[in-house]
């Protein structure tokens, strides 16, 4: 009886709606960008646009290179010359690709300095690191987390806890991965990832762009008090956040009585914007080139336009450990944990946050 | 003595004191009623044979007497023995390479015990006696646990009880290992074995007497 309710249960989404204004002090539009480390897609939306301006563009080719390294060891992310190197110095975030959160072992490093590690049963119990099981489990535990605190080490450098995480790592239980490295450097310094790992398979990548252009596409229409809508002048949140994945995905949104697809049609009340212009920026990007895309955005309504919004949708890695800081994040039926801004002409933003089931509710 | 006792009536005092000469078979008569009175449980059959002085066959009693119970002396308890510290190793005896000629000593045992220990012996082989055998004096480690502190303590294995292992280690610390939920590692001369403690919870002593089944998982 037990295990037939368990399986009828569906696993859960949770969608935080939130709305402020971004010239509010106590706003946290920055602390959520800034501590959602892996983003893998960021697209945004502006109706009423034909040619993206020039600054957007510019800075959407300005998104930094990210690197890719094949059969790393773990035990090169813990010695003293690459936490000096580019841990202290900026911001250097890592993250294991290839590797399933639910099925295998995946690392992270964070950009403040943290090193987590998602590992199954056998591989904690061999590597004998203190860490703590998952909190998505379930009776019999399968996942365990174990943190190194980089910094932490650094300041200590020949202390008992160094040497046992580096003997771990380099006898006990030698681990490689395949990484997906990227680092935003504070200073102008020479070195450069390409060049410390010269010896191991590393490979530079830009984010891919792709600029395309909607025509009549039919928006709802909003206000930016009403958070949950009113019944014939506005659209809440969440039909909003439904049409914005339909178009985001490029649905046909007619609503065609004989379509196989989809019968999704646009919430209404709707207006039919002439041409829209959708922008898709794919790869491992940084939460400091969002944030200036953000603050760009914001600018966008310093000169009068036609469109009442856009909206900036930002998605993370299925596969990464963590979402937020360092909640846990779980792959269970989707692995998604996005987040997304709708920012109006008069400096007011809508935000939306959404996580699966194996998540800790967003901050 | 017994003519002291009792003597024989001559004829004139027989007549003084009017004593009647019984019969011989009024005699008899008289000895067997007296003799059926004083034991009763013995069957007529039986009281003629023992005044026949037959050879009689020894009876033998269907239920026995009970034994007396040997006094033997009750052992101690395992709190008594633990305050003997017969078992105890002193701190100044702690120190790992007063063991190291001990380690040895073991290794040479395991030879012999497995007849040579060339390059293609088969592992089965040295599995099957590495089970009964002892191992004081092996250096063992530990590979997996399911406490991660325990991971990676290697050292001469000193005593051995029914739950624990007692190892020193190369620093000279004595280390309490115990056996439920860890898998240990014995090598000698290139062959690796896994001791997965779980299963070896038992004595050395009755180690080398048991039949190890293969139940349940090796699973932490």
């Amino acid at each position: 009886m037990a295990t037939l309710c368990r399986l009828r249960e569906v696993p859960r989404h949770l969608l935080v709606c939130e709305k402020s204004n971004f010239g509010h002090d106590k706003s946290r539009h920055r602390h959520i960008v800034e501590t959602h480390y892996y983003n893998y897609r960021v697209s945004f939306l502006i109706p009423e646009c034909g040619i993206l301006s020039k600054e957007l563009k510019d800075l959407v080719m300005a998104f930094g290179p990210y690197y890719s390294v094949k059969d790393l060891p773990l035990h090169e992310l813990i010695t003293h010359e690459f936490i000096n190197t580019f841990v202290k110095k900026g911001s250097c975030s890592a993250l294991t690709y290839n590797a399933n959160i639910d099925e295998d072992n995946a690392a992270a490093l964070l950009p403040n300095g943290k090193l987590i590690l998602s590992l199954d049963k056998d591989t904690y119990e061999e590597t004998g690191l203190q860490g703590r099981p998952s909190r998505y489990s379930g009776r019999k535990i399968m996942k365990f987390i174990v943190s190194i605190d980089l910094m932490d080490l650094s300041f200590h450098p020949a202390s008992k806890k160094y040497e046992r995480v580096s003997w771990a790592f380099k006898e006990k239980k030698p681990l490689r991965f395949d990484f997906l490295l990227a680092w935003h450097q504070t200073g102008a310094e020479e070195s450069t990832l390409m060049s410390y790992f010269s010896s191991y398979r590393i490979q530079e990548h830009r984010p891919k762009i792709a600029v395309s252009s909607v025509a009549d596409l039919q928006c709802p229409v909003l206000r930016s008090s009403e958070l949950g809508g009113q019944p014939d002048t506005a659209c809440s949140a969440l039909e909003l956040f439904d049409w914005l994945g339909a178009v985001f995905s490029h649905a046909e949104l007619n609503n065609e009585p004989d379509s196989f697809l989809s019968s999704y049609c646009c919430p209404q009340p709707s207006t039919v914007v002439a041409r829209a212009s959708l922008c898709t920026v794919t790869g491992f990007i940084l939460p400091e080139k969002i944030c200036l895309l953000l603050e760009q955005l914001c600018r966008y309504f310093d000169e009068p336009k036609l469109a009442p919004w856009v909206t900036l949708a930002v998605q993370g890695f299925a596969d990464s450990p963590v979402s937020w800081r360092e909640n846990e994040h779980g792959f269970r039926r989707g692995g998604e944990h996005l987040y997304n801004f709708v920012i109006f002409n008069n400096r007011d933003y809508w935000l939306h946050m959404a996580v699966g089931a194996d998540d800790d509710c967003p901050p | 003595m017994k003519s002291v006792i009792y003597n024989a009536f001559s004829q004139k005092e027989a007549k003084e004191f009017d004593v009647q000469h019984t019969g011989a078979q009024r005699a008899e008569a008289f000895v067997r009623a007296f003799l059926k009175r004083s034991m009763p449980h013995m069957s007529q059959q039986v009281r003629e044979d023992l005044l026949q002085r037959k050879a009689v066959v020894l009876e033998y009693f269907t239920h026995r007497k009970q034994k007396e119970k040997k006094k033997k002396s009750r052992g101690l308890s395992a709190k008594q023995r633990r305050e003997l510290r017969l078992f105890d190793i002193k701190p100044e005896q702690q120190r790992y390479s007063l063991f190291l000629p001990l380690h040895e000593l073991w290794k040479q045992y395991i030879r012999d015990l497995c007849n040579g220990l060339k390059p293609d012996t088969q592992p089965q082989m040295i599995q099957a006696k590495l089970l009964k055998a002892d191992l004081h004096g092996a250096i063992v480690s530990v590979t997996k646990s399911k406490c991660p502190s325990y991971v990676g303590v290697t050292g001469i294995l000193l005593q051995e009880t029914k739950h624990v292992f007692k190892i020193i280690t190369k620093e000279d610390r004595l280390k309490v290992i115990p056996k439920l939920n860890c898998v240990f590692t014995v090598e000698i001369d290139g062959f690796i074995s896994y001791i997965y403690g779980s299963k070896f919870q038992l004595r050395s002593s009755e180690r080398s007497a048991k039949k190890f089944k293969a139940k349940g998982t090796i699973d932490l």
